[in-house]
């Protein structure tokens, strides 16, 4: 826990600044989170506000101060889930409107402004969210989670609601399913 | 397979390093606080739009049932009369066509 249980209390009974102070603590690492579920950094604070509004009008649910971190990412998946499915919705009316070589061309420029290190992390990412962009939303959130922040099985089933072989199950699933597109992407 | 696996493993372990946890711009929580005020003041407009609605739908209901009511809350027709003598009454021409059938035979 980045805060002592009691600035969680104040802040569920209404407390505006114990509030401020829990957003604070917690921005940078649900930024981060929010940056690797949506790879688009641009909307990175969009959805992070949308993530912490979220918790503002939904504090005063949560049952105890001791499942306030599982409750955060449960907002931060469901935030990202909703961006995902929107940006799915957009690209697909936007991309039938750019031509192949107009978007080829688009990302030579944005790569010949970055250095190498820069342009290594680029391709990285571009790599890593063309894959992820060939499963579910569903699947691309709970790999990213698993593999990417770590999450362990018992966060993961505090977050998802529920048990560990229902979980487990889900991850041998989706890593399959990811792992068929990564050999494609290979060959 | 395994090749595949430990391939992906490390992508996974490289997307992480290139994607770090990114500061947050002056303007978030400035931003943060403005969008919980704009939803409050949206929640409340919702309520009072529909607490308007229910004042006018109560409103009406009202002058509805002020107008129907007496035309539906009528006296009910009580008879001074036996109910042997009711029966007659409403059957007096039976006998008159028993007779008619009497002379058809």
């Amino acid at each position: 826990m980045l805060v002592d249980f009691g600035l969680i209390e104040r802040a569920r009974s209404g407390d505006d600044s114990a509030f401020s102070q829990v957003v604070q603590a917690y921005r940078k690492r649900i930024l981060g989170t929010i940056a690797r579920l949506i790879g688009r950094p641009e909307d990175v604070e969009d959805v992070g506000q949308e993530v912490f509004l979220r918790l503002y009008y939904s504090l005063e649910q949560l049952r105890t101060a001791e499942v306030f971190e599982p409750w955060l990412y449960r907002l931060t998946v469901n935030a990202a889930y909703d961006y995902l499915r929107r940006q799915r919705r957009r690209r697909e009316s936007r991309m039938s409107d750019l031509s192949e070589q107009q978007v080829m061309m688009a990302d030579a420029a944005e790569g010949g402004r970055q250095n190498e290190e820069d342009l290594r992390r680029s391709k990285v990412r571009e790599k890593v969210q063309a894959l992820l962009g060939k499963v579910s939303d569903e699947d691309r959130i709970l790999l990213t989670l698993k593999e990417v922040e770590g999450l362990s099985l018992k966060e993961l089933e505090k977050i998802y609601g529920v048990n560990e072989n229902a979980l487990k199950v889900r991850l041998f699933r989706a890593r399959q399913r990811v792992l068929k597109a990564y050999d494609a992407e290979e060959k | 397979m395994d090749r595949m696996h430990d391939s992906l493993d490390s992508l996974w372990a490289e997307y992480r390093d290139a994607c770090p946890d990114p500061e947050a711009s002056a303007h978030f929580m400035p931003m943060l606080w403005q969008k919980i005020e704009a939803r409050r003041l949206e929640t409340t407009s919702v309520f009072r739009h529909m607490a308007q609605a229910w004042v006018m739908a109560a409103l009406a209901l009202t002058l509805i049932i002020a107008v129907l009511l007496p035309r539906l809350h009528r006296e009910p027709v009580y008879s001074a009369n036996t109910y042997v003598e009711v029966l007659d009454d409403a059957h007096s021409n039976d006998a008159l066509d028993l007779l008619a059938a009497g002379e058809v035979e």
